[in-house]
């Protein structure tokens, strides 16, 4: 009878795990094309069409709060708000806007973020606070991306850099 | 001494020589709900890490990092998964409790303790390495920065640290130290470790994301643990409280420091059979109130007693602080029960002899279980051990038990021999006595053993020796 029982175990998990790795392998295939897509249309739309006009429109809204700092251009030190463009990936959209005083980054602050799903929502809510921090330590765009939040870190470091290209840093 | 009479008992099932088991029956579906259990354990591990394989995790072992943050993931699911089925365990669940028994499945929640332990701090250290590689941090300022940056893992550090604490305090060593109170205190902790740590799993964890199927199943996991231990932790025993409506009626001195505590209630047929399983009792009165006492009744509940209320009763012996008082427990004191529990009972039978061994205190559940579980005159024998004949507790009852049904009774009095491990007094072991002298259709029969672990331990030994299996041994433990 404890024959039974170890058999009848045995067979029952590796069943269940069978056809979870099963699943898995189906999701894992979706879930990298999405990611290489997601990529490919990130760079697109950064390098084109939508980091252009966003990044107008985050000088002018610079100009607009920091009337001195902002325009007095590369020479002075810059002083404001900068908003980065917007990027958009197949989890959403991703903005980040910049505080910047004495030349320095002193905040980052996420104006929107990844969150098609509920379940970008969480990745974006992990990987945010952290990609700040390495944004202030590095005081660059050139910091690690965040482990299974690679498309948001992608997108949240391609937004940070127009932020500081439009704030000349 | 050797006793034995045959008179025939009415009522009992046509049988003869053991040619048919009526016992066979729930025999075998005792073991198929064994096995049910067994299966059922291993396939909540199974499907705790498939959840993870059926969410793509497996492709993060496509890198360094990846790998161990997926061995840190999967080892949060194990360790998470066991700690539900430890308080399932531990939330009295009939099915359980019916299958293996109640200290059966104790004894199993307790080996679970250190593994699921493990398996959670190896799933703190391995995501903070996981994580720390991907971002170029040692997994100490990992650690700190999930701790400080992300929502809810300061809660998760803290059921980890509670964790801790409870397993700690569980270790037998450290157990031995504190008293009673102090464990149970710092075990009710669990509870506060075990939600803490679930923000943490559905807010940080991607896997239990809004809108997958995972989240629901972990939701459905996690409720249904804590609407098992709230229904049968707490409302059962409230439930059968209320319905028995116990009182102590009267308390009766059995021999220097044992006494036998009457109680009278409602509805006490509905516990018919249980003579011989436990209950847990809390005598409401002042200082007594709050402390559980596990007590086997040591007769079978009496449906209508000559002023026509029904009865139960227990034997104890002064044992420690909680007993002593119970001596001086005035009649009409309430008392809240929970049970019956174990399976020191006739639904544990599996053949048509039965052998019921006894010592000290622990002859009280077999004079119950004599009382009530069916067999054919010359098919049952009775062993009471005790240092002395007055310590052979309600030795008249099980004398006149022994004779209307027709078992043989022996009374093994008399101390251990000193160097040899054995379970029998000096004379019996120098005389070259087994237990299979006393039964001779030993391998035939059901073997109920209850007394103190060490002196039980022997008898199970010799029982095995004997060529008893291990499903034929009904051992209820006083000492859990």
């Amino acid at each position: 009878m404890r024959t039974r029982a170890a058999v009848s175990a045995a067979l029952a998990s590796a069943g269940i795990l069978i056809a979870g790795w099963q699943s898995g392998l189906h999701v894992a295939d979706t879930g990298s094309s999405v990611a290489s897509a997601a990529a490919g249309s990130t760079g697109s739309s950064g390098s084109s069409g939508t980091s252009g006009s966003a990044g107008a429109s985050g000088s002018s809204g610079s100009s607009s709060s920091s009337s001195a700092g902002g325009t007095t251009g590369a020479s002075a030190k810059a002083v404001g708000t900068y908003a980065g463009s917007v990027v958009q990936t197949r989890f959403g959209s991703v903005q980040v806007q910049i505080t910047v005083q004495a030349g320095k980054i002193t905040d980052v602050t996420a104006l929107q973020l990844t969150d098609a799903e509920r379940k970008s929502v969480q990745i974006s809510n992990r990987a945010a606070p952290l990609l700040r921090t390495e944004v202030l330590a590095a005081q660059s765009a050139d910091v690690q991306t965040i482990s299974g939040a690679t498309v948001t870190s992608d997108a949240y470091l391609n937004s940070l850099q127009a932020a500081l290209d439009a704030a000349n840093l | 001494m050797n006793t034995q009479l045959l008179t025939n008992r009415p009522g009992v099932r046509r049988s003869s020589g053991g040619a048919v088991n009526p016992f066979r029956a729930q025999y075998r579906r005792r073991l198929l709900r064994a096995d049910l259990l067994t299966v059922l354990f291993w396939a909540s591990l199974a499907g705790a890490i498939a959840l993870w394989l059926a969410d793509g995790g497996a492709a993060g072992f496509s890198t360094p990092a990846g790998s161990f943050t997926a061995l840190g993931i999967v080892a949060g699911l194990a360790g998470m998964d066991l700690v539900l089925l430890m308080l399932l365990l531990a939330a009295r669940i009939p099915l359980i409790d019916q299958t293996v028994g109640h200290d059966r499945a104790l004894e199993f929640h307790r080996k679970l303790g250190k593994p699921a332990l493990y398996l959670l701090l190896a799933h703190g250290i391995l995501i903070a390495i996981g994580y720390g590689m991907a971002e170029g941090l040692d997994p100490v300022s990992e650690s700190v920065a999930l701790w400080v940056l992300v929502p809810d893992m300061w809660l998760a550090y803290i059921s980890m640290l509670l964790f801790i604490a409870v397993v700690v305090t569980s270790l037998v060593a450290v157990r031995r130290r504190f008293p009673y109170e102090f464990w149970y205190a710092v075990h009710l902790l669990t509870y506060a470790a075990v939600l803490t740590s679930l923000p943490h799993q559905f807010s940080v964890g991607g896997l239990f994301a809004e809108g997958t199927w995972q989240r629901w199943y972990w939701l459905a996991l996690c409720i249904a643990t804590g609407a098992a231990l709230l229904y049968y932790r707490v409302v059962q025993p409230l439930v059968a409280t209320f319905r028995h409506q116990l009182t102590v009626k009267r308390v009766v001195r059995v021999a220097p420091g044992v006494v036998s505590i009457e109680m009278s209630g409602l509805r006490l047929d509905e516990l018919a059979g249980s003579g011989g399983r436990f209950f847990i009792w809390r005598f409401l009165a002042p200082g007594l109130w709050w402390h559980p006492h596990p007590f086997s009744l040591s007769a079978e509940p009496v449906r209508f007693d000559a002023a026509g209320q029904g009865t139960l009763r227990i034997t104890v012996r002064n044992l420690g602080r909680g007993s002593s008082q119970l001596a001086s427990l005035k009649p009409g004191t309430k008392v809240a029960v929970e049970g019956p529990y174990g399976l020191f009972s006739t639904a544990a039978r599996s053949r048509n002899h039965v052998v019921m061994v006894g010592a000290g205190i622990g002859i009280t559940p077999v004079r119950a279980l004599l009382e009530s579980t069916p067999f054919q005159p010359g098919n049952a024998t009775v062993i009471l051990r005790g240092h002395s004949e007055s310590e052979l507790y309600l030795g008249e009852e099980i004398l006149d038990l022994c004779r209307r049904r027709g078992a043989t009774l022996f009374h093994l009095t008399g101390s251990r021999p000193a160097g040899i491990r054995t379970w029998l007094p000096e004379h019996a072991a120098r005389a070259g006595h087994r237990l299979a002298s006393y039964h001779p259709n030993i391998t035939d029969a059901d073997v109920y053993v209850c007394g103190p672990s060490a002196w039980a331990h022997n008898v199970l030994e010799d029982a095995r020796a004997a060529g008893v299996r291990e499903d034929q041994i009904h051992y209820e433990r006083f000492d859990w």
